[in-house]
Parts: C-alpha cells; structure tokens; sequence
C-alpha cells in the first residue's frame, strides 16, 4: 500500500503540495508521512554544518530546525503581535482562540509558550500535540508570510501531526540522538516502514519512469536544501558493502526485471534483511536461471532445497516428484495436498499458494 | 528411439525430447532445451575453473550435449596410472535426465560390462537434478577403488572380487596395462 501510494503522487508532489495540504488530510497521510520523512532527512543535512547547537541534549538536527523556525514564527508574530495587541489584547490569547478552526487535525491545542518548551525537549508524546498546534498556528499565517523556509516548516509539522500517533516509537530513534553522524542516521532510516522514497533499491521496483520522475523529484528540492550531500547519500544507499543492504540482492537489474514482485516489502515494518535468509542461492541450482523473490521465498521441501518454479512444476509434473536435494516426495507438504485436485484450476491454486507462502516468510522473517 | 538418437541431437535438438515430453505437459517443452543448455554451460564453467582430482570432462566438439572425460586411476588401486576415457552425453531433459556416461576404455572391472555400460546408482534411479558432472564424475573414481560385487554387470568379475580379490586386483592391474597406457 505504501508503495502504492509512492508510484501514483511522487511526480506531483512538490508541485501543488499547498494545494494538498488543504485538501483531504487522511487521504494524504501516507503522502505527508514519505514527504516528512524526506524532509527531516534533508534539514537534518542542512543543519549539520551550520545550524547544529553545542548542546547534547539530544535534540535532533531537524527538531533544530523547527525550533529555529518556530523562533522566527514567534519572533514575527510576535512583531505583528505587538501591534495587534493594541487591538486584540495578547497574542497568546488570539491563539488559543484561532487554533481549533485551523488545525486540520483538530489536535489538542497548547499555547505558544508550550510549544517553544516542547521544541527543545526531545519527547514524542509532546510533539504529536504540539506539532499539530503548530500546524494551526501556521496555516493562520501563511497569508502573510510566503516564504520557503516556512514552507518546509509547514510540510514538517502537518506531517508531523499525522504521523506522530502511529510512528512515536520509531520517530523518536529517527530524530532524537544529535550525536549521531549522518551515516549512522540512513539505516535507521532505512529500517524504517516510510524509507522507501529515500532507498533506491525499493525505488526500484515501481516502473522506470516512476524512477526517474522521483529521481528529479529528489534533484527538484535539492537546490533550495543541500544538493551535495543528497547526491552522496544516495550513492551511499546503493554501496554494495552496505550491512543493510539485503544480501540476497545481487544487483539492480535483477530487480528491475521484476517490478511488481517485491511490493510488499515496502508495506510491512520489518526491515529488509529480516525477510530475506541469508543463504538463499541466487539462481536455480537445477536451471542455472537467476531466482526472483517469489522463487527465492519458495521453500518446497522441509529439507530446505530450493529450486525455481518452473522446475518444481516440471518435477512435479513430468518428473518423479521427488526434491531434488534430499529425493523425498514432495507430496508430505501441505501445497502438495492442494495440488492434488487437477484440472484447470491446478496453476491457478499453484500461484496463490506459493504468494501466501512467499507473505508469510515476509512477515514473520 | 532410444536415448542415443536423442541424445545426439545438438543444441537446438532439444526439439526432439520437446516433442516427447508434450505429450505429457506441453508447456514444459520450451524451457526444457534453454533449461539444460545453460545448465550444462554452468557446469563446463565450473569443471575448468574447479575440476576434481585426476579428472577432466569437456565438450568432445561444438556440441555442448556431447562430452569427453578422462579419470586417472587413482593410487592404490589395480587402476593406478591408467587413463580412463568416458563418453558423456546429455539427454535434452537433462538435468531432469542422468546423463548416459559410458567408458570407452576397456576396464576389468565388475561394475563395467565389455560395452562400457556402468551400473552406477546416481546414473539411473539414484539420480537428481541437483548432481552434477563433478559429483558424477567423483562417483565413477570412487567406484575404481570401491567396486560394488553385489550389484555387479559382469557377475564372474565381481565372483573372483569376492573370492580372490588378489587374483582379481592382478587381472585388473594386468588390464589397465593392456587397454588403458
């Protein structure tokens, strides 16, 4: 699903993203999620050289930057406040108010001394409310101020709102630690269920131009943030000695050849390398032809020996129908006994038990 | 329409057991002869780069489905210092199919009959997909210091092995000087 919503609205993404933002929030959830994530991962690279504090307080770069942000929103505000004041008594006042209106989430509403506190503590439970109170407060004011800056504040706390409630646990490993170096932070990125925009080997498997399109997508917002380090860290996600690369993955062009098969890969939360065993050979030790994921999480016989379908079929069918690894029948599992029933359905029931099986070792490793 | 005429058929030959096996599954037969060429491919690479001991195994000409092996007699036995050459060839369903291995040195051996037709396990009911021309090959080596009187081809060989296996190692020894230097 989650890669689903990646192939439709990568290419318009940055486009009419206000526009978005706007419109039908739970329908844009996955959207908003993939965008944060891209954002955080970026400003986290904006800030490192410049903007990173002296503090080890384990605020993270890009909580850094919301709360630079959230400085120059209350310093403006409180500017325009000023004058307001004269008008409407306190701004604090003009913003308990005006929140719950604005708020697409309609989130608790804290006040703007709460948020600033918030921001420079690193707990998540605090930045779900006070990321949706942000939101509202912004959404207020973009009106008057327009600028890019902002704008990616906006991207990040509307996302943030949303994604706070499913994600704390892992949106605290993400943002938290400021020591970490930048190379420490992508696998951890990685792991999680909403990198697949970021990781090129799951970018893959949606069509070509799919590929492309998100390619310059990703080239699109690099100028206005930090294009040389985006360039690295993507030629860092393809480094073959990667350890969290899947280490049944031979190369790209395999994968490609195979578009739809790995889709659910993106979907679960479980990393990559736990859905994959590592001593799965990479071609079919009977037709010498390279094994895709299907055959690869294909485990026919208790003994262990894979094969790729065709080969099994052909056994199973022309053959002796017995594995070739330890020459027991095949018939003792339990697709054999579903195979039983011939007919024309036999295929049919062939390939939708080989997919729950392929589902199964995806989910439980 | 036994399994030599077949069996020589090159390349895309393959056809031929294509048509056999259609009458059981017709949408085996395309994948069969791309299936057992890239194989045996896979496995003359793996022969040159890796062989095993005192032996050797490659296409006799252009056609990939008809090998040539030697094995060297190995030490120790009636068989020392003698060079063993072995026709191989690939039916198409290979590696469903074993392949037909024959020796085209004369040998004294009770597993051997005076054809060259060997009565070796793996080459018959024993045989799976997953073995290979190595292992096969290891398997006949095996069988020069190893021979199976109990399951023998030629009975009075495997008699005498049983018998006399002095008087039998010297009759082998005699022979490998004869047919096999």
């Amino acid at each position: 699903m989650v890669s689903d919503s990646i192939k439709v609205s990568i290419p318009s993404a940055p486009k009419d993203f206000g526009k978005k933002k706007r419109a039908n929030r739970s329908a844009k959830l996955k959207q908003c999620k993939l965008d944060v994530r891209r954002e955080q991962w970026l400003s986290q690279v904006k800030n490192k050289g410049s903007k990173e504090k002296p503090n080890g307080l384990g605020v993270s770069p890009c909580e850094n930057e919301r709360k630079n942000d959230m400085e120059n929103l209350e310093t403006r505000r409180i500017g325009r406040g000023n004058e307001e004041e004269k008008e409407n008594g306190s701004i604090y006042h003009e913003f308990d108010s005006d929140s719950p209106s604005h708020s697409p989430t309609g989130s608790s509403v804290l006040s703007c001394t709460d948020v600033g506190t918030n921001f420079t503590g690193s707990s998540s439970s605090s930045s779900s409310s006070s990321g949706g109170c942000c939101s509202g407060s912004i959404t207020e004011e973009e009106e008057e101020a327009d600028d890019d800056c902002l704008d990616d504040w906006e991207a990040i706390a509307d996302a943030l709102a949303a994604n706070d409630d499913s994600k704390e646990g892992s949106q605290n490993n993400n943002s938290c630690p400021v020591s970490e170096s930048s190379p420490k932070f992508e696998p951890s990125v990685r792991s999680d269920s909403i990198s697949p925009e970021l990781e090129p080997s799951v970018r893959s498997d949606s069509i070509s131009n799919n590929l492309d399109s998100s390619l310059e997508d990703l080239k699109q917002e690099c100028p206005k943030t930090a294009p040389p380090r985006v360039a690295h860290g993507n030629s860092r996600a393809w480094r073959p000695d990667d350890a969290f690369r899947p280490q049944s993955l031979p190369n790209l062009s395999k994968q490609r050849s195979f578009p739809n098969t790995q889709r659910h890969y993106g979907q679960g939360g479980l990393p990559w390398h736990c859905s994959n065993p590592v001593n799965v050979p990479s071609c079919c030790p009977i037709c010498c032809e390279e094994l895709d994921v299907t055959d690869s999480s294909f485990l026919p016989c208790t003994c262990g020996f894979r094969l790729c379908l065709f080969c099994y079929n052909r056994i199973l069918h022309v053959e002796d129908g017995r594995c070739p690894g330890c020459r027991k029948n095949y018939e003792g599992n339990a697709e054999e006994a579903e195979l039983s029933v011939s007919g024309g359905s036999l295929t049919f029931r062939l390939s939708r038990s080989y997919s729950m099986i392929a589902r199964g070792y995806d989910f439980y490793g | 329409m036994n399994n030599s005429t077949g069996i020589s058929i090159p390349g895309e030959g393959g056809g031929g057991g294509g048509g056999s096996t259609a009458a059981t599954s017709s949408w085996v037969s395309p994948t069969s002869v791309s299936t057992s060429g890239k194989r045996i491919q896979r496995e003359m690479e793996e022969l040159n780069n890796d062989p095993p001991p005192d032996c050797s195994a490659g296409p006799k000409g252009d056609n990939l489905y008809h090998w040539v092996s030697t094995i060297i007699g190995p030490p120790g036995t009636p068989y020392q210092g003698g060079i063993f050459f072995l026709d191989i060839t690939f039916p198409s369903g290979y590696p469903f199919k074993p392949p037909k291995v024959v020796f085209k040195t004369r040998i004294y051996h009770c597993n051997v009959d005076s054809a060259g037709n060997l009565s070796l396990d793996i080459l018959k009911d024993g045989w799976s997909p997953a073995l290979t021309i190595n292992k096969v090959l290891l398997a006949i080596r095996s069988m020069f210091s190893h021979p199976d009187p109990y399951n023998p081809l030629v009975s009075g060989i495997a008699r005498l092995y049983l018998a006399d296996k002095a008087k039998h190692d010297e009759l082998a020894a005699e022979w490998t000087m004869r047919f096999a230097k």
